[in-house]
């Protein structure tokens, strides 16, 4: 009886096999996802220093998100990750699309062209970070040295300690890192797009603007939708190259919520308020998600 | 850049240790000591030869020793001990381990140090290790700054080695040249870190501080920022950076390469300079004195400690390790092989002097520093370091980027220490 019960080949039963697969990888992902995001939630409804895990809770508090709200530094770190967003999302999106454009006609070289474009992807970004970091040294970077070969400047500009500096300089690299990705996605887009389109819009007589902006955009909606989602979330989350480059510096010039977290957590050992910090980061990710997801996303045709 | 890195190491180290945790076979114990000094040449060294005597002295019983780079110490070491897992030999940086003995982790040593009779009178910087009336480490190295110089451009700039801050002033707005005329300056009358921790940055200006009189708090803990001396001192650190008489943006190691290559004349830095000299293209010019500071700076750098949840036989091994460390023997030897000052005032020092020429500068060095009681960490804020010596920094840049009057950021910082005690 209790056997024919655990036959899993019976029509019935058939869809237990599947959860059975699927058990594994959703108790790594409770393991290593779920289960520390709800310590990171419980740790941010206590006023706690250094954690502990085996350590008695403490008692229940609301102190860490009013400290939150309330605080010039928080308010500062958002509208740096909100400026980054838009500035870095919205280059990656303007130099992807024109690169996935450029390779995507037929010429000669068409494919070390392609290559170039997806380069900076494949370099580590750790590799991307020391590149940048040499090419904006204050002392004897290339930049300065071109600034003033040129004429822009007669004197060396402090990239890393002056803050409009040092946010452009984080805003660059992460440009360069990131629109390879916007690339390849919109390349992928439009090589899935049927000539035919294009030949029927030809033979009405539009022109090479109005293909790209009646035939080329709405048919990329999907695919540009998602691209621009995770390249939000990637700017959002990105730590190492803020980290290297000015570590949230000069005058919290470039704190991003990231980088706030990790202070107040292993810098200043506030981990209570670093959870905080955390689970609003999170939500805004969440919401940002669901709004981009769930407006403009969809094909027109 | 290194952060990936270092995370995927700091997991492992991590991941090592939890693993390590588990029973080991029966009568074998194997202590674990995670230490940011284990490739370091001369210190590293020494390390080694500790972990040595102690095997040889328990056989059977080992000595697991892991690098993890000081960059990722702090995440690292209190993630390990927030699961539940330290070190049994817990060597931390001596502006890190407040924290960790405030949260109860650390053992007090006091009977330890009692029971086997350990003299820590006049022991350099042990004053630091106590913490809330317990001595909660023993201080591994508390040193003197020394003054290196690059003689040739001294001669070519027509200036003499520099006696006192206003010598200095001159001698390394004398020697900032732009060599070549590219309109950028290739050649820096001397060089600091301005782009690491807030710890760092205090670290770089407080020869300028300290030679003007200035302290951030007394010896009761007291704020004691906002004053002429501070006004002055800022003042000095303000020209020197505003100035570009250094370079901007580098990393300390970045600053310390230029000067052992001849890119920079003068430069105030840790015992551990000279070797960094000796690797340098301009290594034939480069010469040591006495610092032009009055007092030197100096500065406690890193400490032994036991964790106060592993088990009392391994809190006896973990306390024979401390012992032989800080045994007449291995200070001694410390000397020689470090290349640096021993905190224990019973060291031999003979064979040191011997072997390095410029030992008596260090020593002198040190011992100024320590009878004027200068450390880089103030009284008062040894548990909130990080977020001080961070709001620090952060209003010193503003004073430079902003031009602002060094009394106004004096004020503020004032105002600011004060809220945070």
């Amino acid at each position: 009886m209790s056997l024919r019960f655990l036959d899993l080949a019976r029509p019935s039963r058939q869809h237990w096999l599947g959860y059975l697969l699927l058990l594994p990888a959703v108790a790594l992902v409770a393991l290593i996802i779920v289960y520390p995001l709800f310590v990171s939630l419980d740790l941010s409804f206590q006023k706690i220093g250094m954690a502990t895990l085996n350590a008695p809770r403490r008692p229940f508090t609301l102190e860490n998100y009013g400290k939150l709200f309330t605080s010039p530094d928080f308010w500062n770190a958002c509208w740096v990750t909100i400026k980054l967003v838009v500035v870095v999302s919205a280059a990656c999106f303007a130099v992807g699309l024109g690169t996935a454009l450029l390779v995507n006609n037929r010429f000669k070289g068409r494919t070390l062209a392609r290559l170039f474009v997806a380069l900076p992807w494949a370099v580590p970004e750790v590799i991307a970070v020391v590149i940048f970091a040499w090419i904006f040294d204050s002392s004897f970077g290339l930049m300065n040295w071109l600034f003033i070969k040129v004429g822009i400047t007669s004197q060396m500009i402090n990239w890393f300690s002056e803050p409009t500096a040092a946010f452009w300089v984080v805003a660059i690299t992460m440009i360069w890192k990131g629109y390879p990705f916007v690339s390849i996605m919109t390349l992928a887009g439009l090589q899935s797009i049927p000539e035919d389109f294009y030949n029927a819009a030809k033979v009405d007589g539009a022109s090479a603007l109005q293909r790209f902006r009646y035939i080329t955009i709405p048919v990329l909606m999907p695919v540009l939708g998602v691209t621009l989602v995770l390249v939000i979330l990637w700017v959002f989350r990105d730590f190492s190259i803020i980290k290297v480059l000015t570590d949230g510096g000069p005058l919290k010039a470039t704190q991003t919520l990231s980088i706030m977290t990790y202070d107040q957590a292993f810098g200043f050992f506030n981990m209570g308020y670093a959870s905080a910090i955390g689970i609003v980061t999170l939500v805004l990710c969440v919401v940002a998600s669901l709004l981009m997801l769930g407006r403009k996303s969809q094909a027109m045709y | 850049m290194k952060t990936i890195g270092k995370r995927i190491a700091a997991s492992a180290v991590a991941a090592m240790l939890v693993g390590a945790a588990l029973p080991t076979s029966a009568g074998a114990e194997v202590l674990k000591f995670v230490s940011w000094q284990k490739d370091e040449k001369g210190v590293g060294d020494w390390w080694a030869s500790v972990i040595k005597e102690w095997e040889a002295k328990h056989p059977g019983d080992t000595i697991e020793w892991t690098k993890v780079e000081r960059s990722a110490y702090a995440d690292t070491m209190t993630t390990l001990f927030a699961g539940g897992t330290p070190p049994d030999i817990v060597h931390l940086a001596s502006f890190e381990f407040q924290a960790f003995a405030n949260n109860g982790w650390l053992e007090d040593l006091g009977p330890w140090v009692e029971k086997a009779g350990l003299d820590l009178n006049g022991w350099s910087g042990q004053d630091i290790c106590k913490f809330q009336e317990t001595t909660v480490c023993i201080m591994m190295l508390y040193y003197g700054t020394i003054f290196g110089y690059n003689e040739e451009i001294l001669k070519q700039a027509g200036v003499a080695v520099p006696k006192t801050y206003a010598e200095f002033l001159a001698a390394a707005k004398a020697t900032t040249k732009d060599l070549n005329g590219d309109g950028i300056v290739d050649q820096f009358g001397t060089g600091h870190e301005t782009k690491g921790g807030g710890g760092q940055y205090i670290a770089e200006m407080a020869s300028y501080l300290f030679d003007a009189g200035a302290r951030f708090t007394n010896a009761e803990g007291e704020v004691t920022i906002d004053t002429p001396e501070m006004v002055e001192g800022l003042t000095r650190w303000k020209t020197i950076v505003k100035e570009n008489l250094t370079p901007r943006d580098l990393s300390a190691g970045e600053v310390r390469k230029l000067f052992a290559d001849g890119k920079i004349a003068l430069k105030v830095d840790g015992p551990w300079i000279y070797s960094i000299m000796q690797q340098g293209a301009a290594k034939d010019k480069l010469k040591l004195a006495s610092v032009p500071f009055d007092p030197p700076l100096g500065g406690s750098s890193n400490v032994l400690a036991m964790p106060s949840e592993i088990s009392d036989e391994k809190k006896q091994l973990v306390w024979d390790f401390i012992a032989i460390a800080a045994s007449e023997k291995f200070q001694t030897s410390f000397a020689t092989l470090a290349a640096s000052t021993p905190p224990s005032p019973r060291a031999d020092l003979t064979d040191a002097k011997a072997k390095i020429p410029h030992f008596d500068l260090m020593v002198e060095s040190q011992k100024a520093a320590a009878e004027h009681k200068i450390d880089r960490i103030p009284i008062g804020f040894e548990v909130q370091f990080n977020e001080f010596s961070k709001m620090i920094q952060e209003e010193v840049q503003r004073m430079i980027i902003e031009d602002l009057d060094p009394a106004t950021v004096a004020k503020t910082m004032h105002e600011k220490a004060e809220a945070l005690q």
